[in-house]
C-alpha cells in the first residue's frame, strides 16, 4: 500500500490542531481507510488523550526511534475502529529526541501499511514543527478568525512553502455565524485575500467540541450537525470527493426559521 | 549619456522602453548589458516591450527579442504600444533592481541596496527594506523602509498601501487609525516632501 501523509500545524497554539487530527483521522477511519495518527508534539501530548486513548499507552515515538520496540508495537488500535491507530507522543522527552529524518523514514513505513497518515504538529516554528512536516506529502494548516492566528498562519505558510510543501491548504475553525454577520469577527473572505491558498473547511464554533475533547470521543463519532459534520467534508475532500461548504448560515434550524418568518 | 533603455512601471507590469532617438546597436548593446548584469530581473514575469515611438524592422525586433530571451524565466515577452504616461514611476536605472515574483508572507525578509519590485503583496509581518525605490503590484500590509541608506528621493509605491509602518530615509509613518475600504485597490505612492512622508493618489 502506499499511503498518503498529511501534516496539521498552524503555528499559534490552541486553534484547535489536535482536535482537528483526531476528528479528521477518525471521520477517515468511518470511511473505511486505515488510518494512522502521529502525535509529534513531544513532551505536550494531547492526541492520545482526545482520542480516548491514554491509558493503552505502552511504548510511544521515542521508543520507536531510539529502537527501543519495533514500530507495531508502539501503534495504539483505536478502541472504536480497528483500522484507526495512534502512534503516541512520549511525554517525558522534548522536541529534541526525535530528528527531522528519523521522522521521515518512520513516516515512509507507515504508509507502507496506512492509507492516510495523520501528523499532529506541535504549535511553534521551531524543531517540534521541522519534525512534524519532514515526512508530510502536504499540509493542512488550522487557523482561528483571529487576526494573531491568520498571521502565524501566514508564516507558517511561507515556511512550509520554503521546505518545499507546495500548496497547503486552509481550515478556518470556529468561526462563529453571529458575529461574523455583525461584523466582529474577520470574514472567511478577509481570511482567504491574505493567506491567498485554497480553503479546505470551514468549522463552526460548537462548545460540544469541549465535551468530547474531555470525553475522549471525537465529534465526528456522534451525529452532530456542525462541527462534526464540517470535519466529516474536509475528510472526504481529503479523499479527493467534492463536497459543497457548509453554509454558515444554514448551521441553525434558528436561523431557518427566522429567515423564513422574515419573510411572511 | 543616458542609457537607450529604460524601465517604467505600467498597469500590466514592468515596461521595458527603448529610446526612440537613440541608434537600434546602442539599444541592443544597452539591452544586452541588462540581460547579463541583472539576468533575474524577469524570472517568472511577462516582459513588455514598448515600441510605441520606435520604428524598427522586422529583424530588428527579433533580434531584441532575441537578446530579451536571455532573461533568466522570463515568461512571456509582449509588445505593447501604449503610450507611457508622462508621470509614470521610472525605475532608476542606476542601482540595481531587484524583483520579486510572489507574495511576502509574515516572517520572510528582503534587504537589497537598489529598488526592489514586486509583483504580490506584502502581507503583515513581513518586511522590505530598499535602498532605493519599493514598488509593489499588489498590497502592503507589512512595513516597508525605502531609501534605507538615506535617501529622501526614495519612495513607496502600491496597488494598496496599507502598511503596518512605513519609512523612508529616516522618517517613520503609520498608516491613519480608522480602517480604510478593504476592498477597492487605490494605487498610491508616498514620498518625502517638505521633511514629511507624503501620500498621493496614483494613476497608473
Amino acid at each position: 500500500m502506499a499511503g498518503k501523509s498529511l501534516v496539521i500545524t498552524s503555528g499559534k497554539g490552541g486553534v484547535g490542531k489536535t482536535t482537528t487530527v483526531a476528528n479528521i483521522g477518525t471521520a477517515l477511519a468511518m470511511m473505511d481507510y486505515k488510518v494512522c495518527l502521529i502525535d509529534a508534539d513531544i513532551g505536550l501530548r494531547n492526541l492520545d488523550v482526545v482520542m480516548g486513548l491514554e491509558n493503552r499507552i505502552v511504548y510511544d515515538i521515542v521508543d520507536v526511534v531510539e529502537d527501543n520496540c519495533r514500530l507495531e508495537q508502539a501503534l495504539i488500535r483505536d478502541k472504536r475502529h480497528k483500522n484507526l491507530f495512534l502512534l503516541p507522543a512520549a511525554q517525558t522527552r522534548d522536541k529534541t529526541a526525535v530528528q527531522p529524518n528519523q521522522m521521515k523514514s518512520l513516516v515512509e513505513d507507515l504508509k507502507k501499511e496506512m492509507d492516510y497518515v495523520v501528523i499532529d504538529s506541535p504549535a511553534g516554528i521551531e524543531q517540534g514543527f521541522k519534525n512534524a512536516i519532514a515526512g508530510a506529502d502536504f499540509a493542512l494548516i488550522v487557523t482561528t478568525p483571529e487576526v494573531s492566528a491568520v498571521r502565524d498562519a501566514d508564516r507558517i505558510i511561507g515556511l512550509l512553502e520554503a521546505e518545499g510543501l507546495k500548496d497547503p491548504e486552509v481550515i478556518i475553525n470556529r468561526i462563529n455565524a453571529e458575529m461574523v454577520s455583525r461584523g466582529d469577527m474577520m470574514n472567511i473572505e478577509d481570511i482567504i485575500e491574505i493567506l491567498a491558498v485554497q480553503l479546505k473547511g470551514i468549522v463552526p464554533e460548537d462548545n460540544i467540541i469541549i465535551v468530547s475533547s474531555n470525553r475522549g470521543e471525537p465529534v465526528v463519532l456522534k451525529d452532530n450537525p456542525k462541527a462534526g459534520q464540517a470535519f466529516k467534508n474536509i475528510a472526504k475532500r481529503i479523499t479527493g470527493e467534492e463536497v459543497n461548504f457548509i453554509s454558515l448560515e444554514d448551521n441553525s434550524f434558528f436561523t431557518k426559521l427566522k429567515k423564513i418568518f422574515s419573510f411572511s | 549619456m543616458k542609457s537607450p533603455i529604460s524601465f517604467k512601471v505600467a498597469k500590466n507590469g514592468i515596461v521595458l522602453k527603448l529610446d526612440p532617438n537613440a541608434e537600434f546597436n546602442r539599444i541592443k548593446n544597452a539591452l544586452r548589458d541588462h540581460v547579463t548584469s541583472a539576468t533575474n530581473f524577469y524570472a517568472g514575469a511577462d516582459l513588455y516591450i514598448n515600441i510605441a515611438d520606435n520604428s524598427f524592422k522586422i529583424d530588428q525586433l527579433n533580434e531584441i527579442v532575441n537578446i530579451a530571451r536571455g532573461y533568466k524565466d522570463v515568461k512571456n515577452i509582449i509588445f505593447t504600444s501604449d503610450v507611457i504616461k508622462k508621470d509614470t514611476i521610472e525605475i532608476n536605472n542606476e542601482g540595481e533592481t531587484y524583483l520579486i515574483n510572489r507574495t511576502l508572507r509574515s516572517g520572510q525578509k528582503v534587504k537589497k541596496s537598489g529598488n526592489v519590485v514586486i509583483i504580490g503583496d506584502i502581507n503583515p509581518g513581513a518586511e522590505v527594506i530598499a535602498g532605493g525605490d519599493i514598488i509593489v503590484f499588489g498590497k502592503i500590509r507589512g512595513v516597508v523602509h525605502a531609501g534605507a541608506g538615506g535617501s529622501t528621493e526614495a519612495s513607496v509605491t502600491a496597488l494598496k498601501l496599507e502598511p503596518t509602518q512605513l519609512r523612508i530615509s529616516k522618517k517613520i509613518a503609520r498608516p491613519p487609525e480608522e480602517s480604510k475600504n478593504r476592498k477597492s485597490l487605490n494605487p498610491e505612492r508616498a514620498f518625502i516632501q517638505d521633511g514629511q512622508i507624503m501620500v498621493e493618489n496614483f494613476e497608473i
